[in-house]
């Protein structure tokens, strides 16, 4: 990168299901703890990027309402909408362009506060054709899987450990908000939803905010001693109705292409040490590895079948818990960067990866990623 | 040295009640109309900025999603971006910002809106917080009049002064309106006509209100290589800043207001420019109600304090005048929301590149452009100029 870019601080709050704390609050707790960590004041702020949603949060122009709480009174901003990703993008693009030498992004979603994902996804789908059948985040998503099982020969116990895999990982994380102990059995036991998909299968539905800070390679190096580079990033979207796709080929092939490139990354199985990938669906964790170039076409059961994505295996995937665990809706994006920027400090405490020197954060929104998003970091 | 950005292409919708399209038809028009005047192909658009108002307007969630294809953005890195009435300013702001990182070299910014499918004052309410300002703000106007009553009284101003200029901006911008073909209000009205027509929250009248429209605007953002490839005269942007304030309405001083005052001085800075009233040749001011206009033309320093009725007296800011003000006809006269900020950034591109047609300030040189949004608490500008 011609520009390089660090980030320098991270913060999240304790996600749950419902936080007794409103969206101003939670915005300034997190913002007044990464300004803490590089002891910085709200005058020195470059500039802010935050993510939210309008309908995600019932509230128009969404960031309106906490703009003030996280520091961002009379300073230069903006916001991307609908997924954190793009908001980690957009401020990147700031700092790289030589205007700002630091900004704050920031997420955030409260999902006790809106009504279901049913609901609000259904809105997704255009007004005329596809909205009355009913389509849904669930229901696109039960059809993506199982084009996948017929085209693969993927299996619902492959998928299912997955969850067994996140949900456990999520044991080692204070900030999840759905952790546990289970069996792939009770996965597949548990209630089905959009058929293959079943309850286990789907991500949690949180209350939560996450912030951090970038900064330029000269002021990083005067906020800390372990800035996390940002070594590439790419992102990609894909048709609207849902029968032009290819619902196993879409843009995320493209995003990690671009993100790998500017990386230097050719064989991502061996130089990637950590991946925060986001998987509201358990199939869709493994659909991700063949995308991202972790295996070839169909080979994404394999992978968790051979232990590789676990936490102790060649390529860790989502020590954090995921989206399975932990989905404050749009703030998963930038949790994913957060969770693996934390893994290059060395500072993720016990669901840590030994020795991570390059990790990925990945986020995708929309019916089946529709949009897709991919961010290399590394020491 | 920061990378240059220019623009190339600006493409607008004939905006109205447009029963005739769909949402992504309506789009596609303003899509098509800019990369036909910047002379490239969809192919050649590496990255797309897609927004509109709130979500709830058109009632999709995640319209850029839904108008992706309308876009051109299939296969491409695709980024919505909505801050409300200032949405098109902040779409303006990130294409720059996506040339300005070296990332891409050739970015377009759609803004849209198909108000006229939904109840735009309904939609308009939910931007208050749920529990204390939303039970009491009906809309956009409750906000905005208290506003110009506040701006009455500040400078001890007689009522019936203030009353009469704001109906000379509103004539003065509907006569503009005719000469604008995509405009969507294109009456011929008088002093007299806007001082009689109906209040809709005191003092604003009917004629000193926007219209909701349905349009959408495309601009297309490159680099300085990219400008000289495609473009004999593109448009160079010169200065940039988007600056907000509390939100609780009460918390801030919506007259001597510090978000539009800084967001003006930064962008200034950033231009090189001392005397805005000098050396601002031409200005497309957000003004959804002419009254802000008023205190928009002391915030961005036009005039002094309490002064801004005597710089429509004089017609400085009038067509003819020194540094006339929203020579398309403005909000006042076309506003479907997600687009209106990028039609001011489009028409200043098109002032300075000598193509605004029957609307031409003979030579424009310099522009500024400006939206609002947020619970009346966010504002940008955008400084465009035809030299580097």
């Amino acid at each position: 990168m011609a520009n390089k870019v660090a980030i320098v601080a991270v913060a999240q709050v304790g996600h749950n299901d419902a936080l007794g704390k409103n969206l101003r609050e939670i915005s300034y707790e997190v913002t007044k703890n990464v300004l803490n960590q590089v002891g910085m004041k709200q005058e020195e702020l470059g500039t802010i990027i935050t993510s939210s949603s309008d309908f995600w949060q019932g509230i128009s122009c969404s960031r309106s309402v906490y703009f003030d709480a996280m520091g961002a009174y009379l300073k230069d901003s903006s916001k991307a909408a609908e997924d954190g990703a793009l908001g980690f993008l957009y401020g990147l693009m700031r700092v790289m362009s030589g205007h700002f030498d630091n900004a704050l992004v920031h997420a955030i979603t409260k999902s006790s506060e809106i009504p279901s994902l049913s609901t609000l996804t259904n809105l997704y789908a255009d007004p005329f054709f596809q909205r009355p059948i009913g389509l849904d985040d669930v229901s696109a998503a039960a059809m993506q899987a199982r084009l996948y099982m017929d085209r693969y020969k993927i299996t619902e116990e492959q998928a299912a450990r997955v969850v067994v895999k996140n949900l456990g990982n999520a044991l080692n994380n204070p900030y999840a908000h759905k952790k546990m102990k289970i069996s792939v059995d009770e996965v597949l036991r548990s209630e089905v939803m959009a058929h293959p998909i079943k309850a286990l299968d789907c991500a949690a539905y949180s209350d939560g905010t996450c912030a951090l800070l970038l900064a330029s390679e000269e002021k990083a190096k005067k906020l800390t001693d372990s800035p996390v580079w940002v070594k590439g990033m790419g992102w990609c979207t894909d048709h609207h109705f849902f029968g032009d796709r290819d619902l196993l080929n879409g843009g995320l092939r493209k995003a990690a292409k671009k993100a790998y490139d500017m990386a230097g990354i050719t064989k991502p199985l061996e130089e990637i040490d950590v991946a925060e990938i986001c998987e509201p669906y358990s199939f869709q964790e493994l659909l991700w590895y063949e995308q991202l170039g972790f295996c070839s076409d169909g080979e994404g059961g394999k992978l968790i079948d051979n232990g590789i994505t676990v936490m102790d295996g060649k390529l860790p995937v989502n020590p954090s818990g995921g989206v399975l665990a932990t989905n404050p809706y749009v703030a998963r994006g930038l949790i994913r960067v957060t969770e693996a920027a934390l893994q290059v400090m060395g500072k993720a405490g016990e669901r840590q990866v030994p020795g991570v020197k390059t990790s990925l954060a990945h986020s995708t929104h929309g019916f089946a990623g529709q949009h897709h998003s991919v961010v290399i970091l590394g020491k | 040295m920061a990378r240059a950005v220019a623009i190339i292409g600006v493409g607008q919708t004939k905006h109205g009640r447009r029963d005739d399209v769909n949402y992504p038809e309506l789009v596609y028009e303003a899509v098509k109309a800019a990369l036909e005047d910047a002379g490239i192909s969809p192919e050649d658009v590496e990255a797309v900025v897609h927004g509109t108002m709130p979500s709830a307007m058109e009632g999709i969630n995640a319209a850029h999603l839904y108008l992706s294809d309308a876009v051109t953005a299939f296969g491409k890195p695709l980024m919505r971006v909505a801050t409300c009435g200032s949405t098109g300013m902040s779409l303006a702001h990130s294409a720059f910002y996506h040339v300005a990182s070296g990332l891409f070299d050739i970015v377009m910014a759609v803004g849209s809106e198909k108000m006229l499918e939904n109840d735009p004052q309904g939609t308009m309410t939910t931007v208050a917080d749920p529990f204390f300002q939303r039970p009491f703000i009906g809309g956009a106007p409750g906000v905005f009049s208290m506003q110009g009553i506040q701006y009455a009284h500040r400078y001890n101003l007689p009522e019936e002064r203030v009353r009469e200029a704001a109906a000379r901006i509103s004539v003065n911008h509907h006569d503009n309106a005719l000469d604008n073909p995509y405009a969507h209000i294109r009456t011929k009205i008088t002093v007299e006509d806007v001082l009689k027509s109906r209040i809709i929250a005191y003092p604003t009248r009917l004629m000193d209100v926007c219209p909701s429209s349905d349009g959408a605007c495309a601009v297309i953002f490159v680099s300085e290589e990219k400008a000289k490839k495609f473009s004999k005269k593109p448009a160079w942007v010169k200065g940039l800043s988007y600056v907000g304030d509390e939100h609780f309405f009460g918390d801030s001083d919506k007259v001597v207001w510090e978000s539009a005052i800084i967001a003006a001085q930064k962008a200034y800075k950033m231009a090189g420019i001392r005397s805005p009233q000098k050396e601002l040749d031409v200005a497309e001011i957000y003004n959804p109600f002419t009254y802000q206009e008023l205190i928009y033309y002391e915030c961005f320093g036009f005039c002094d304090r309490g002064e801004a009725c005597k710089l429509v007296e004089d017609g400085v800011v009038l067509r003819g005048g020194e540094l006339p003000c929203d020579p398309s006809g403005g909000v006042l006269c076309t506003n479907p929301i997600g687009a209106t900020g990028l039609i001011r950034v489009g028409e200043a591109a098109l002032q300075v590149t000598g193509r605004a047609d029957d609307r031409q300030i003979p030579g424009a040189k310099t522009a500024l452009s400006h939206a609002m949004g947020g619970a009346d608490q966010f504002n940008g500008i955008m400084i465009v100029g035809s030299e580097l």
